[in-house]
């Protein structure tokens, strides 16, 4: 387990780097989030930076960005030392960050994202204290340029798929770091984790083209992305620094290793069927919504996972809406247990053992401001009333059991969920639906979306165990490893239509063989 | 992240965590002694049985708010709703007698489920629904009363009772707020629907996937707060014998509201403790009382009524922890 805690493995590079933390050390209170932590950035670099959740990634970054100050340690840019009190200090000092959540206004123009407001404001793009619109636009196109865009900086930024999104991002934070600096480090904070693996092509152009100009931190979950776009690679777990490897020299497999101490388990999958001409528990027949998706015909059997494989805006998650209650279907028909539904709704949905785990987790999945015991028991609640009402010590203790259960941590199921990690959340998430004793479809929209790769293995095996507990499993993945690692059955849309079906009993289809149906 | 911030601010949230559950009894307790040490009256001469009193229909109608603010709406014809109620008990009660009451509180309910309905279907923001019932509740008040004061001419001992019937200078009808309120707080933490109410109060979309009944659950909370108002209207008809469109009661809205807010009641949704806003009544009544106390004229009321408010509502709901308040 400590193999790598005493002494870190280090490969370094030679010259003088333009970026380097030296034995950066941070605590809050008893918990040490960062200790002893130093790396180098290179000029025209792109080092990642991976780590469990809570391994002190997002505290590093903030650090970097003048968020939180090092109880010991320095920073070095160009080998002078500096300190940053606040982010602007750090901004000017050409560190850009571009956040996981991403910090643009929607209801703005791009040009006025990148012209007016917040970091970017630019004095050059006014006249007195009035906006110069046309100045603006040009300036944020020739940012827009920069980063290999050509986006008309008119659109308003709500109106922009969020791969768009994220490169105006990008833009603004080159914009501002590249005003008074040579050489910018631009961090990308998770930037592929809402991206569909089409849209994640862009983000490696884009940030080679990043790279002709500056250096880049690239904060990720997915190893194999980390792999393709970074030179070297940082590894940190509890806080440590535990390896800084060239990537040329490590596998993904070694990654996982060093991030987790311990390998990854194998799961060699079965390709055998077990289940044969029952009555799916869902079928469709040709169903369809307006603008959304038409004729698709699907069948959910128990003990299977079905996955739909498709690009954003496919139709792939209306669908799984649909068959949930949340939307609805204005053609075709739905089948449960081969009966025709009429009233369809989430709440007859639940009573027929329908579960669902959105991909908006903070606003759709749970209640973040009640604790993580209520969300456990929101929907099913007989074991824990005494009569007409609710026990809380029972309460808890159910909760407490669901906690050791699947390892959900910390182990206080009385403080409110929003408190907890994202891996956490999206646990207890699955625990309030596999709560159910009769749970027949569980109906899964992007359950790793954000979790780092020890909650996703959990996450996995509770839902191959749901489907060895006989409940039909309808997946939207984030990648195609994923699903081809678990599915039974695939179904690929493009532009709301089923454009190709694999039965993995049968086939077996390669990534490509998904993509080329999907694009 | 959770976790890093916990351990630096866990004293600071300690306390925080106190003031949210004593914080209003605090304020209420240091402006008795304030009075007290001004005018030691007040402690012998039935300070208490004065600041209660006054306090009793404000108890009520926070009650009735603070139930709407925590699904996230507002209602703002819960006074109204009170006055109507004031009026029709006072109109009937010499005829039906020691019934009436009762009747009222079903009537107030209903009306209050109406409310609640129009939010759940129409899914119009409450403000502008209940903007528009507070209209007809009011007309409705001054159609039945023909604009002028009804007296209660007979029957009228019974409900009187209710405010002259004294435990430690306390009327009796302020005890009904505050087991109300008991009643009111363990709903919210012993029942589901108490539970749901909560829920749809802080993210009503993870309570539309989570499959909770929105509709009924929205109409429930505001049947409980017309039910809540009924006994405002009888705290009035109790304590006054009479009732009319501009008397007693007819400007218990934002007190109200103020009273809900101070007792801790998020106008955000989601977060309530109906004991505390018992004190929170208290809070807002004894405002008036301790600015006489000390010597303020008469036309710097309002001032330092507003003053007090906001220094209140800044101590016990400031919620550093989150960035974002409307």
């Amino acid at each position: 387990m400590n193999l790598y805690r005493s002494k870190a493995d280090i490969e370094s590079v030679p010259g003088t780097p333009i970026l380097s933390l030296k034995n950066i050390k941070i605590t809050f209170g008893d918990l040490t989030a960062v200790n002893d932590v130093s790396f180098d950035i290179h000029e025209r670099e792109v080092v990642g930076l991976i780590g469990e959740n809570g391994a002190g990634k997002s505290t590093l970054l903030k650090i970097l960005a003048g968020v939180y100050k090092p109880n010991s340690g320095t920073i070095e840019l160009a080998g002078k030392s500096v300190k940053f009190r606040n982010p602007l200090d750090s901004l000017e000092a050409g560190i850009g960050i571009v956040h996981q959540e991403q910090s643009l206004f929607t209801n703005l123009s791009i040009a006025e994202n990148l012209e007016f407001v917040g970091e970017g404001k630019n004095k050059s793009s006014k006249i007195f204290r009035f906006f110069n619109w046309r100045k603006a636009r040009l300036s944020a196109e020739r940012a827009l340029e920069q980063v290999g865009s050509k986006l008309d900086p008119r659109i308003r930024v709500g109106d922009l798929p969020f791969i768009d999104r994220q490169m105006v991002e990008i833009a603004k934070a080159m914009k501002v770091s590249t005003v008074k600096v040579q050489n910018p480090v631009i961090i990308l904070d998770e930037p592929t984790s809402l991206l569909e693996v089409h849209e994640t092509d862009a983000l490696e152009r884009e940030i080679a083209k990043i790279k002709e100009i500056g250096s880049v931190i690239f904060v990720s979950h997915r190893l194999d992305e980390v792999m393709r776009v970074c030179d070297r690679i940082v590894v940190l777990r509890d806080g440590q620094l535990v390896a800084v490897k060239k990537t040329s020299e490590v596998t993904a497999r070694d990654l996982f290793q060093l991030m987790m101490g311990h390998e990854k388990k194998s799961e060699v999958r079965s390709y055998e069927r077990r289940h044969q001409g029952e009555t799916p528990k869902v079928e469709l027949r040709g169903a369809g919504k307006k603008g959304k998706f038409s004729d698709i015909n699907l069948r959910l059997v128990a003990g299977e996972i079905t996955a739909i494989v498709g690009t954003n805006g496919s139709g792939r998650e209306e669908v799984c809406k649909a068959i949930y209650g949340v939307d609805s279907f204005d053609s075709g028909s739905m089948l449960v247990d081969g009966k025709e539904v009429r009233h369809w709704s989430v709440r007859t949905a639940i009573t027929q053992g329908f579960g669902f785990v959105p991909a908006e987790r903070k606003v759709e999945g749970i209640i973040g401001g009640l604790s993580a015991a209520n969300n456990i028991s929101l929907i099913f609640s007989d074991d824990i009333k005494r009569g007409l009402f609710i026990s809380p010590k029972k309460n808890l203790a159910s909760a407490k059991e669901w906690f050791e259960e699947i390892d959900i941590r910390p182990r206080v199921p009385s403080k409110e969920l929003e408190k907890f990690s994202g891996g956490n959340q999206q646990k207890v998430v699955l625990a309030k639906w596999l709560k159910s004793k009769e749970l027949s479809v569980l109906i899964l929209d992007h359950p790793l979306r954000g979790l780092d790769p020890g909650a996703a293995e959990t996450v996995n095996s509770l839902i191959r165990q749901a489907a060895a507990n006989e409940t039909a499993v309808l997946l939207l993945g984030d990648t195609m490893e994923e699903v081809l690692d678990i599915a039974d059955q695939i179904i690929v849309m493009k532009d709301g239509q089923a454009t190709g079906e694999f039965d993995l009993h049968v086939d077996r289809p390669t990534t490509l063989d998904l993509l080329e149906k999907m694009v | 992240m959770g976790k890093i911030k916990k351990e630096t601010e866990s004293s600071s949230r300690d306390l925080r965590k106190i003031w949210k559950i004593f914080g209003p009894a605090a304020i209420y307790l240091i402006l008795f002694v304030v009075v007290v040490l001004r005018n030691s009256n007040f402690l012998t001469g039935g300070g208490l049985g004065i600041s209660t009193q006054v306090s009793a229909a404000i108890l009520m109608v926070a009650l009735s708010q603070s139930l709407v603010l925590n699904i996230g709406s507002i209602d703002l014809s819960n006074a109204s709703l009170s006055l109507f109620g004031a009026i029709v008990l006072a109109k009937f009660l010499p005829h039906t007698g020691v019934m009436t009451p009762l009747l009222i509180l079903v009537l107030t309910t209903l009306c209050g489920a109406v409310n609640g309905a129009l939010v759940a279907y129409t899914k119009a923001p409450s403000f502008a629904l209940t903007l528009g019932t507070l209209g007809i509740f009011q007309t409705a008040a001054l159609v039945i009363s023909k604009a002028t004061t009804v007296y209660v001419d007979n029957n009228d001992a019974f409900l009187g009772q209710l405010n002259n019937i004294t435990l430690f200078s306390i009327p009796l009808i302020f005890y009904i707020g505050a087991l109300l309120a008991i009643a009111l707080w363990a709903f919210m933490r012993y029942t589901t629907a108490g539970r749901d109410m909560t829920a749809i109060g802080l993210n009503e979309t993870g309570a539309i996937f989570a499959g909770l009944r929105i509709k009924r659950i929205k109409i429930l909370a505001f049947s409980l707060a017309g039910f809540m108002s009924g006994f405002a209207g009888i705290t009035i008809i109790s304590q006054s014998g009479s009732a009319s469109p501009n008397g007693l009661g007819s400007d218990l809205l934002l007190p109200g509201i103020a009273a809900a807010i101070v007792g801790g009641t998020s106008i955000l949704g989601g977060v309530t403790n109906p004991i505390n806003v018992v004190f929170g009544s208290l809070i807002i009544s004894m405002i008036p009382i301790t600015s006489t106390a000390l010597g303020v004229n008469a036309e710097a009321q309002s001032l330092i009524y507003g003053i007090a408010i906001i220094t209140v509502a800044a101590f016990t709901l400031s919620n550093a922890k989150k960035s974002i308040v409307k």
